[in-house]
């Protein structure tokens, strides 16, 4: 009670500070916002930083060196993580400044929960030019933008280079080739799945309807119109699903699979090609000891080539409405995102950074494990429609519920593309 | 009965006009009085505190259920009423009345059949059992009890997995089917498996409970069907049923109540979250309608109707035993 009191004493000392400060100095380059005494509240989600604790530590004493400002730090859980925001919405007791997955920026925003950044972002030189482009447009909501870009990772063509030096194949370049060294695979090992199709994964099935030249769904105005049944997306729906129906590629179980069932088949030695993120590829060799040095990452191909986009997944930092020094929070937010401390974010995570000018050392790397991913996050990252209402065609399970029907052979690709497509039209305008 | 308690004010008036009355009228009415508002008076705390903790949130579960309730009303506060929009929109989903409710009630109605069937045969077997048998078995089935749901499903799900499953292995092994068959994906096999993981966790309750029953079944009463040539099944059906009566309905009404609820055996199953329409529960189906799209006032509604048919379900369940106890 106390040190509320004492802090909303010091917000209005501050805030006369503040005007001051803007009275007489006017341009100053860096702000120069004066937090003294003051704490922001900040949620990060867990387990994206292995060694999250001397991160924080390091930027909160930056942070405080900078402005005088305190800066809490608190880890959440992904899993519980929109459940507690909701709640928090609800009992005003928001932070600050949060990390906000990519799909709930806009939903938030539309609740009216976060503030628009548009003015900070063109407050700094150059940065509005500088936002990694399918994160920020993930970020805007209403032509305003509400999420800084954080971190992104996407996913790519992850592979075993020791099967595809034991059979001489190639990076698949074409579906074709997919199909070619999937055949080759399946000859010489049947105890691996070539390329297993997992059915409850929306992620994974939209790089093969954008690499036919299809689309998830488009906007005309105000009204969406899912294209899943249009004839290309029909197309790279049906080459994906034909890995496991036609050519035996995957297997019976990878119907009812989640991402995370690929990635276990993987580290333990069963899956021979998959999509996987960015973000994985440690992660993979940590449980399964056996892999390191055998994996392999390729852009994702393109039907006659090239690349085939895939979703853009990340983070932003958003600034809740109940903040009491929204300057502030972006002072931090700003630290965070830009410069020094996003490069570190994104070498200790694995992530690729939210801003352009942090990732110039990811793109001129030669490791085959982060220039594939750069290339794909550069060329061909995508995201998926930006609207509120995406959420409940995520929670409805409209993709995976057609990937799955037609895994199991209830429906042909035909009659799935078309349910779907309705009812995600439906979702989308509801 | 407690009058002799009451905290008796002095009479001040002298008039009396009851006949009835012995020390004074007005004493006598504000004593009636008294007496009548006592035990409210004494469950005052008990009430307000109910009234606060549930039936305060049920009113409010039911303001919601009328408006259109999102992310954007919890921020702002604000209501948004459309009347009975959400209860409109609940029933006349097709989806409701082709897939949810006949998988809710017929699911709920097997298993509870069968939690009820295998928990009384095992409760039999319990009574049956010596002292340090019984400690052993009771023991046992306390552990299933104990497991929580969350892990249950889980066990049950690496058993009939697909590619590595104890299940397939075993039929493939027997020649019973070719190739690896993934019973999750079937509406039939999957209700099995999530029937299997609901009795396995829900019989230990029924049998415990029955078997305090049966050890107040009068045993000379069994001797003398005994005697009298009664087989073990008619001596259940005459004699032990027919005492245990409460016991079974209050069984039957809790394991109903808990079957059709039913959540995470379901969620948790693979494509049993929504991606396998044909297995969704109102369970699933509500969550994936409401709480998954933020549609929290479609949720309350929903919530509304489960309670109304439970509260229905149970009175005719009542109605139907005091019946039958009074005949």
């Amino acid at each position: 009670m106390k040190k509320r009191v004492l802090s909303i004493v010091a917000l209005g000392v501050t805030a006369s500070l503040g005007l001051a400060g803007c009275a007489a100095g006017g341009g100053e380059g860096d702000g120069g916002t004066d937090g003294e005494g003051q704490t922001l509240n900040v949620w990060i989600m867990k387990g994206t930083n292995p060694d999250a604790t001397a991160f924080y530590d390091e930027v909160s004493a930056a942070f405080e060196e900078e402005t005088g400002a305190k800066v809490e730090i608190e880890e959440v859980q992904w899993a519980d993580a929109h459940d507690r925001f909701v709640t928090a919405i609800a009992g005003g007791t928001t932070p600050d400044v949060a990390e906000t997955g990519t799909t709930w920026t806009a939903e938030f925003a539309d609740a009216g929960a976060l503030l628009p950044i548009d003015e900070y972002v063109d407050g700094e030189d150059g940065l509005r030019d500088d936002l990694v482009e399918g994160l920020e447009v993930a970020g805007t909501y209403d032509e305003e933008l509400y999420g800084m870009p954080w971190y992104a990772g996407v996913r790519a063509l992850v592979y075993r280079t020791d099967i595809f030096e034991e059979l001489g194949l190639e990076a698949p370049k074409t579906w074709d080739d997919i199909v070619t060294a999937g055949e080759a695979i399946k000859k010489a090992h049947p105890e691996m799945m070539a390329f297993p199709v997992p059915g409850d994964a929306e992620f994974q099935v939209y790089p093969w309807v954008w690499g036919a030249g299809g689309e998830i769904a488009t906007l005309d105005g105000d009204t969406w119109t899912s294209e899943l049944d249009s004839a290309e997306a029909q197309e790279g729906i049906q080459f994906y699903t034909d890995l496991a129906t036609e050519h035996g590629f995957s297997s019976a179980g990878a119907t009812t699979w989640k991402e995370t069932d690929l990635s276990d088949n993987f580290a333990q030695g069963n899956v021979a090609m998959m999509l996987s993120g960015s973000w994985t590829p440690a992660s993979l060799v940590e449980a399964g000891p056996d892999l390191e040095g055998k994996i392999g990452a390729a852009v994702i191909p393109g039907k006659d080539g090239g690349i085939a986009p895939s979703v853009l997944g990340g983070s932003h930092l958003s600034i809740f409405n109940t903040t009491k020094n929204a300057d502030l929070a972006w002072e931090f937010t700003k630290m965070m995102t830009t410069g020094e401390f996003a490069e570190k974010w994104a070498s200790q995570t694995g992530y690729f950074p939210g801003v352009a000018s942090a990732m110039e050392e990811a793109l001129a790397s030669t490791d085959p494990l982060v220039a594939p991913f750069a290339q794909q996050m550069v060329d061909g990252g995508a995201s998926v429609p930006v609207t509120p209402n995406f959420g409940a065609v995520q929670a409805k399970k409209t993709t995976n519920a057609m990937m799955q029907s037609i895994l199991s052979g209830q429906k042909d690709v035909a009659t799935a593309t078309k349910d779907a497509a309705a009812e995600m039209t439906e979702l989308l305008n509801q | 009965m407690s009058t002799v308690h009451a905290p008796l004010p002095t009479p001040t008036e002298a008039g009396n006009n009851t006949p009835a009355s012995v020390a004074g009228g007005r004493r006598s009415n504000r004593f009636t009085l008294l007496a009548k508002s006592r035990p409210w008076l004494l469950l005052a705390p008990g009430l307000i505190i109910l009234a606060g903790l549930m039936l305060w949130p049920l009113v409010q579960v039911f303001i919601y259920s009328l408006q259109d309730y999102g992310l954007r009303e919890i921020n702002t506060g604000e209501n948004n009423w459309i009347g009975f929009g959400n209860y409109i929109e609940a029933l006349t989903d097709e989806t409701l009345w082709t897939i949810v409710l006949p998988n809710t009630v017929g699911f709920a109605a097997v298993a509870v059949f069968t939690t009820v069937a295998v928990g009384t045969l095992v409760a039999l077997l319990l009574q049956r059992l010596g002292k340090t048998w019984r400690l052993i078995v009771s023991s046992c089935i306390m552990i299933a009890w104990a497991m929580p749901a969350v892990t249950g499903t889980y066990v049950w799900t690496f058993i009939f997995d697909a590619d590595r499953g104890i299940f397939n292995d075993m039929l493939l092994g027997l020649g019973i089917i070719d190739g690896p068959v993934n019973w999750f994906t079937n509406q039939w096999s999957f209700y099995a498996i999530v029937l299997l993981n609901v009795v396995h966790h829900g019989f230990p309750f029924v049998a415990i409970t029955v078997l305090a029953g049966l050890l107040g079944v009068s045993k000379e009463m069994l001797e003398a069907a005994a005697m009298d040539g009664a087989g073990a099944w008619r001596r259940f059906w005459q004699i032990v049923f027919p005492t245990l009566r409460p016991v079974f309905s209050v069984v039957i009404i809790l394991s109903t109540i808990w079957d059709f609820k039913v959540f995470a055996q379901v969620y948790l199953m693979p494509g049993g979250s929504g991606s396998n329409r044909s297995v969704l529960n109102l369970g699933v189906w509500s969550y994936v309608e409401s709480f998954g799209q933020n549609r929290y006032g479609f949720g309350a509604a929903l919530a509304v109707l489960l309670t109304l048919v439970l509260i229905g379900i149970t009175i005719v369940y009542i109605r139907s035993l005091m019946k039958e106890d009074e005949l």
